[in-house]
């Protein structure tokens, strides 16, 4: 391998640099937002709604098998615009849920992406926000953007990833408030949702799903609203508490999950306390089938 | 300003820079290792000759020096050698700066017997070029070379006893300095080693001064010697200082620099490798693979060229010994960095230059011993990044080869007295003597451009502590005949090198990596 080689190798190049993850962040200058409206004009709208629904959509379903739970739940809220707010461990997580969601919610769905990722060239924020409806969040302590409360304000659904990052070992970790925040400042619902099987198919680090059709479930909660007075911390309690009792109910069933919830013996959705190559083995588990599920054997 | 800190390798660390003397390469560090990396540049001061007027009219726990010069007064200005600063920073000088000053204040007070005296201890004589890069040209055609001279420790008629320590300790140093009405001194506090009594009571003695701590003994109990409060080498030179200062009072001016120790062009070898711009890629390439073409006297030209661009961050004045409690404090805002605990494996990667070689054609084997083992080892305070018994492992190509007009005693202390003994105390009992007094080894320290030929005795006691703390010492890319003359192993690669250590630190040792330099000190709690 030439020097040249190796050089583009070791610094990604044509990809963002990659950061360690015990590296200090530098210090971002203030930015200019990058602008998505093109991408929800009639005409970027048509184009999307081609793309998602005839290559993306089959694209998911030919390389894993999608599993979806509960959508009825997000029609039954007409044109109310919602906050989504799903767990994230894979950047196959955006694709299972656009491919979840029923095509008139998916057709004013917008997806909150990291402006430092997604937004760093031209071609990917093009790209993105054409195809699935991407629009720039600041994660690093920049200027906060305000183009969410407008869309949701507007009627758009907002997706976001309240984690903000990929899970590094296909754990959960804390919910940061600015999801819950964006829903009281609209005085809109969060429609929690769960995500499972999307790590063990395509984890960091991988562009691809791994062969084989690896199950992934999408799971919709019920709409959960702001009580009285209630603070974004509260809100974003409530909201993971959901996500980790969708996910209890993917690998059991609903009753056993609200049973197990209510008795406090619901997995954490954090993960065990345990080393961190137990963590990642438990974590890349293949996602089984919940007991009722698929196609019925009679004996 | 960003602060220092521990990086722990991930699958996102890229490969990480590693000087190997006179080139520098990429290595991936196995995931989990530990890479200390010094806090980035502070901000130089906006106004250094303001900062030094200031430092001159407001000094600690002294007179300004304005009410100290007066007409028919013998002054004497001592400064550090062309070893400090690494690499030579840009013109003007530090130094320069500071003793203009000084001569401004002095011509102001009418003081006409002024003499400049580099403190180059036991250290090569300094050429007039050399001497004229640093002080500048308008003190060097005012003094060369009758008033500005190199200190001569051989020079019995210059030399003056001042007398002896509470321990016994010789204090013999260069007469003109003993013999003023004020010594003036002028510092560099590259690392927070230098400066204090060390400038005057080291820079300006004599072998039958310096032996007292220069020795296997003191060097093990300097724990470490970058730690002067914790140092014997320190404390020694402080009882020598305290009664230097009852002979002659001594008016300290030290200066601490930034870490901006390349030049801008060559940003990468300061900015970590994740942050490294297109621009840092493509002259990293560049550079590393011209270095790797260029014959090797062409690969040291473009080395020994490059100036540093560092800017100074603080002047303080005035007594020895609050200005370096001062100074060591601004020292240690650019360098310190904790760190958690210690590990079985620490790593250097030695670049191309030390303090003794600036301006040589070669690091020689035991230069680099000294960079390795001595310099970068005791970079820490508190404790030894690495445990004991643990092992150090080391990138150099540790050629071996000499620099006749430097280091001639040098080329004999390999040959001869490593091949007899690696273990500094048998070495210090059974050669130094002989290598001190040596004729021709005192001939070439005097008249030519030699340093002196107790010298790599000392550079060999430097790593003494190192030795005796490390239970396996492996150079990656070095010479197999000169690291093996020294007691050492040579390794192809890191995994070779760890292979090797398995035996002294087991098949999984932890690893940290100090990335150095820009230099930093491991506060290790």
């Amino acid at each position: 391998m030439s020097s040249l080689t190796r050089l583009a190798r070791d610094f990604r190049w044509g990809h963002v640099p990659s950061v360690p993850a015990t590296a200090p962040r530098r210090e971002v200058a203030p930015v200019r937002e990058v602008s998505t409206a093109w991408a929800r004009t009639p005409l970027a709208r048509g184009v999307r709604a081609v793309a998602q629904a005839g290559v993306l959509a089959p694209l998911v379903r030919a390389e894993v098998r999608l599993q979806v739970t509960g959508a009825a739940r997000l029609t039954a809220l007409g044109d109310e615009a919602a906050v989504l707010v799903l767990n994230h461990t894979s950047h196959l997580d955006t694709a299972a849920l656009l491919t979840a969601l029923p095509s008139p919610v998916r057709a004013r769905t917008v997806v909150a992406a990291a402006a430092d990722y997604f937004f760093t060239s031209w071609w990917k924020a093009a790209g993105t926000a054409l195809v699935f409806g991407t629009v720039p969040i600041e994660r690093r302590g920049g200027a906060p953007t305000d183009t969410p409360v407008r869309l949701l304000a507007q009627g758009w659904n907002v997706v976001v990833y309240p984690e903000g990052s990929r899970s590094h070992d296909g754990w959960s970790t804390r919910f940061r408030p600015g999801a819950a925040a964006l829903a009281l400042a609209c005085g809109a619902p969060i429609v929690p949702v769960a995500v499972r099987g999307s790590y063990t198919a395509m984890p960091r680090g991988r562009s691809w799903p791994t062969p084989g059709r690896p199950r992934v479930s999408v799971v919709f909660g019920d709409p959960l609203r702001a009580a009285p007075g209630e603070d974004a911390l509260s809100f974003t309690g409530r909201a993971r508490a959901e996500v980790a009792r969708l996910l209890d109910e993917d690998e059991t069933d609903w009753w056993s999950s609200l049973r197990r919830s209510s008795g406090g013996q619901q997995p954490a959705l954090q993960g065990p306390p345990a080393g961190s190559w137990r963590r990642t083995w438990a974590s890349t588990r293949p996602v089984e089938s919940p007991p009722g599920a698929g196609p019925q054997v009679w004996t | 300003m960003r602060p220092g800190f521990v990086l722990e390798v991930d699958e996102r660390t890229p490969p990480l820079l590693v000087h190997r003397g006179d080139s520098f390469g990429l290595e991936r560090f196995p995931l989990g290792s530990r890479v200390v990396y010094p806090p980035e540049s502070l901000p130089g001061l906006p106004d250094v000759r303001s900062a030094i007027a200031q430092a001159l009219e407001h000094p600690l726990d002294s007179e300004p020096l304005r009410v100290l010069l007066r007409a028919g007064m013998r002054l004497t200005i001592a400064f550090d050698d062309i070893s400090l600063p690494l690499p030579p920073m840009r013109t003007p000088d530090i130094r320069q700066q500071v003793i203009e000053q000084v001569l401004e204040l002095a011509a102001a007070a009418d003081v006409d017997d002024v003499e400049l005296v580099v403190a180059n201890a036991l250290h090569r004589r300094m050429t007039g070029p050399e001497i004229r890069r640093i002080v500048g040209d308008r003190v060097y055609r005012s003094f060369w070379p009758h008033a500005l001279t190199n200190h001569d420790a051989e020079d019995r008629a210059n030399l003056i006893h001042l007398g002896l320590t509470d321990e016994g300790e010789d204090v013999e140093i260069n007469r003109r300095a003993g013999t003023s009405d004020l010594l003036v001194y002028v510092n560099v506090n590259l690392v927070s080693m230098d400066g204090g009594w060390k400038s005057t009571a080291i820079g300006l003695a004599s072998y039958a001064s310096l032996r007292h701590h220069h020795n296997t003994r003191t060097m093990r109990h300097s724990r470490s010697f970058m730690d002067h409060k914790a140092s014997a080498l320190h404390s020694s030179a402080w009882r020598m200082g305290r009664l230097l200062q009852e002979h002659v009072p001594v008016f300290q001016i030290e200066t601490t620099l930034n870490n901006q120790a390349f030049p801008t062009s060559y940003a990468f070898l300061t900015k970590r490798e994740w942050e490294w711009s297109p621009r840092d890629q493509a002259m990293f390439w560049a550079v590393k693979n011209g270095l790797d073409r260029a014959p090797g006297r062409l690969r040291r030209k473009a080395l020994s060229d490059l100036v540093a661009d560092y800017a100074v961050t603080s002047v303080q004045a005035g007594a020895v010994e609050p200005v370096h409690e001062l100074t060591v404090a601004n020292v240690h805002r650019q360098q310190l960095v904790e760190v958690s605990g210690q590990s079985d494996v620490l790593v250097f990667g030695l670049p191309y230059l030390c303090p003794y070689n600036v301006n040589s054609s070669v690091m020689n084997p035991v230069l680099a011993m000294c960079l390795g083992l001595g310099y970068f080892f005791n970079m820490y305070r508190g404790s030894p990044l690495v445990r004991k018994g643990g092992a150090l492992i080391l990138y150099h190509p540790v050629p071996n080869a000499f620099d006749q007009l430097h280091h001639p005693s040098y080329v004999d202390f390999f040959e001869e007295v490593l091949a007899e003994s690696t273990d500094p105390a048998i070495i210090e009992e059974r050669f130094e003597k002989q290598y001190a007094t040596d004729p021709w080894y005192t001939h070439l320290y005097r008249t030519s451009h030699a340093y002196h030929g107790v010298h790599p005795f000392y550079m060999w006691y430097w790593g003494a502590h190192a030795l005796e703390h490390l239970g396996d010492v492996v150079w990656v890319g070095g010479d197999r005949r000169a690291v093996k003359r020294m007691g050492f192993r040579s390794a192809s690669t890191l995994a070779d090198a760890l292979s090797m250590v398995a035996g002294s630190v087991g098949s999984s040792p932890s690893i940290t990596y100090q990335h150095n330099p820009p230099h930093s000190i491991a506060d290790v709690r």
